[in-house]
């Protein structure tokens, strides 16, 4: 059962591709600038040392680039609360046809999870290439550390997916777990 | 809707009541934009404690003199001294007839106990080294006993508040090598003139500004900061503090914090677009009997709400962040100022956060929002 509660997610997913664009776009520019402080992190540490207080403001960097990524997930979140709200008597006549909570919350969970997952995936590839560019130009004047750009895709990523789940969960749940004769009775 | 306190009362409660009828898009909206408030408010407390630090710093280091000529090399804040110090040779420079200037050394001296700037005062008793009690305390001596200088001993005496340790010039010269600047001041017949740097950098041959933020040309023999008001209306101090933490809000951390805040405000505008399209019949019934601005009112009252709400939660969120990340960094004065400032931002955002949605919706006609 869980198997088609995905396929019907993906499906509904692509059918609903647009408004998973402005999401996408904003976990997108999260995840470019972790990764880009994770490339050029010799070039922020110099800068960090040029304002004193180099460690400090070091993890300042990082934990505000994480933070902003965490702003643009939310973004996802909201978007998930309005796919919701606009698939209301969907989900009605899902639970009236006796199709378990299970997989229709496996369903409305795809949308955010492929939103965080391709949004941080553009962003990190946008900024790697840039970082490149960057690097081949000698703009770069710090350098700009592969291992970093790699850590920092990988960490954009998994924190993109992990907290667009997390946050889209609660009000998946509650709509899921709604009487169906709520939901056919909503406007 | 009568009474302008009522009507709002009645606009809070409607607020209230479509928060409570879509809670979780309440509780996201609030967290993205908290988060954002956050992000900038750490940077701005960064900032505002940097500007409290540039602010004093310049003050401790040249007093309420007039000039102050640095070298070429320019000065820097060292943050493990907690003090300006000099970067290269003072000023060759002849203090023209008149005037009084004083050269001051200041440099930094590596102690057991970390990095310590010294400055050397004429004036300061030969064999005796003043300290602040903060400073004695960190060099783990007390007032009357002795501290090993170099290779000399100093009597110690505690008083003041100069985070610099201040000897006589000769000793810091010998500790800390022969660095430092020129402080001036005017003679009685130009006391009250705005144009003290010119006068005095064309007598000396060197360069003048009154901007803290200009640094001495690297080729140059050094440059003359005249620190009175001139014709603005912010001390040398301000506008040096304010230079000190533009290097915050002009580095990547602050670039990041606004684009953090410009997606919070993304998040605030799609929420109540989301809203927007969710009540168009409600809202078409409203406009049909007249009510169209209210639709306005209920989505500024709604926005308000929520930005207060982030703004609370975002920057208790950044004081405990700073408290836990960057304790040595920022003081609750500078928390507090930022959390100010952030403030400050809240209104024009709320009210376009509101006004975009609203305009798309009010632009259509009654029957139109009754249709779909």
């Amino acid at each position: 059962m869980l198997k088609y509660g995905l396929a019907y997610g993906l499906l509904s997913s692509r059918r609903r591709a647009r408004e998973m664009l402005l999401p996408a776009i904003t976990i997108a520019t999260g995840a470019f600038l972790v990764v880009i402080v994770f490339a050029m992190s010799a070039g922020i540490k110099k800068q960090a040392a040029g304002l004193g207080h180099a460690d400090e403001i070091g993890h300042a960097v990082v934990l505000i680039a994480v933070t902003v990524l965490l702003v643009g997930v939310i973004e996802a979140a909201v978007a998930t609360t309005r796919t919701i709200a606009h698939r209301t008597r969907e989900l009605g006549v899902l639970g009236a046809t006796g199709v378990s909570s299970r997989p229709v919350l496996l369903a409305l969970l795809v949308e955010p999870l492929v939103t965080a997952f391709f949004g941080a995936l553009g962003g990190a590839a946008l900024a790697a290439v840039i970082a490149g560019v960057l690097a081949a130009a000698g703009a770069a004047q710090s350098g700009v550390s592969a291992s970093g750009t790699a850590a920092g895709a990988l960490i954009a990523v998994l924190v993109s997916v992990v907290a667009a789940v997390v946050t889209s969960a609660v009000p998946t749940w509650r709509a899921v777990n709604r009487p169906p004769i709520k939901s056919l009775n909503a406007s | 809707m009568t009474s302008s306190g009522g009507t709002f009362g009645r606009l809070l409660r409607f607020a209230i009541a479509n928060i409570r009828r879509r809670p979780e898009r309440f509780v996201l909206s609030v967290l993205g934009i908290a988060l954002a408030i956050a992000a900038v408010t750490v940077v701005r407390t960064i900032s505002a404690s940097f500007a409290i630090t540039g602010g004093d710093s310049v003050t401790s280091a040249i007093g309420t003199h007039a000039i102050w000529v640095v070298p070429a090399q320019g000065v820097t804040y060292d943050s493990a001294a907690g003090a300006l110090v000099a970067e290269g040779t003072p000023s060759d420079i002849t203090v023209p007839e008149g005037w009084t200037g004083t050269e001051t050394i200041a440099g930094r001296w590596h102690s057991a106990h970390g990095q310590v700037a010294v400055y050397g005062l004429a004036g300061t008793p030969a064999g005796t080294a003043v300290l602040s009690p903060q400073l004695a305390l960190r060099l783990g001596v007390a007032d009357g006993g002795t501290l090993r200088l170099g290779s000399r001993t100093q009597t110690v005496s505690v008083r003041g508040d100069s985070p610099a340790l201040i000897v006589s010039p000769g000793i810091a010269r010998d500790v800390v090598g022969n660095v430092g600047w020129w402080v001036a001041d005017e003679p009685a017949v130009d006391k009250g003139r705005n144009d003290l740097g010119r006068l005095f950098g064309t007598a000396v041959g060197l360069p003048f500004t009154q901007n803290p933020g200009q640094a001495p040309a690297k080729d140059g023999h050094g440059l003359v900061y005249d620190t009175t008001t001139g014709s603005g209306a912010l001390s040398f101090a301000q506008k040096y503090a304010s230079a000190f933490s533009g290097q915050v809000t002009d580095s990547t951390l602050g670039l990041i914090s606004v684009i953090g805040l410009v997606l919070g405000f993304v998040i605030a505008v799609s929420s109540f677009l989301a809203s927007v399209q969710e009540r168009r019949r409600e809202f078409g019934i409203m406009s049909s009997i007249g009510l169209a601005d209210e639709v306005l009112y209920f989505f500024l009252v709604e926005s308000g709400v929520v930005f207060v709400a982030a703004w609370l939660i975002g920057v208790l969120g950044a004081g405990i962040a700073v408290w836990a990340v960057l304790p040595d960094l920022a003081t609750p004065t500078a928390w507090a100022q930022a959390s100010a400032t952030v403030a400050a931002f809240l209104p024009a955002m709320a009210i376009v956060g509101a006004i975009v949605p609203v305009h798309r919706l009010l632009q259509q006609r009654p029957v139109a929002l009754l249709a779909d």
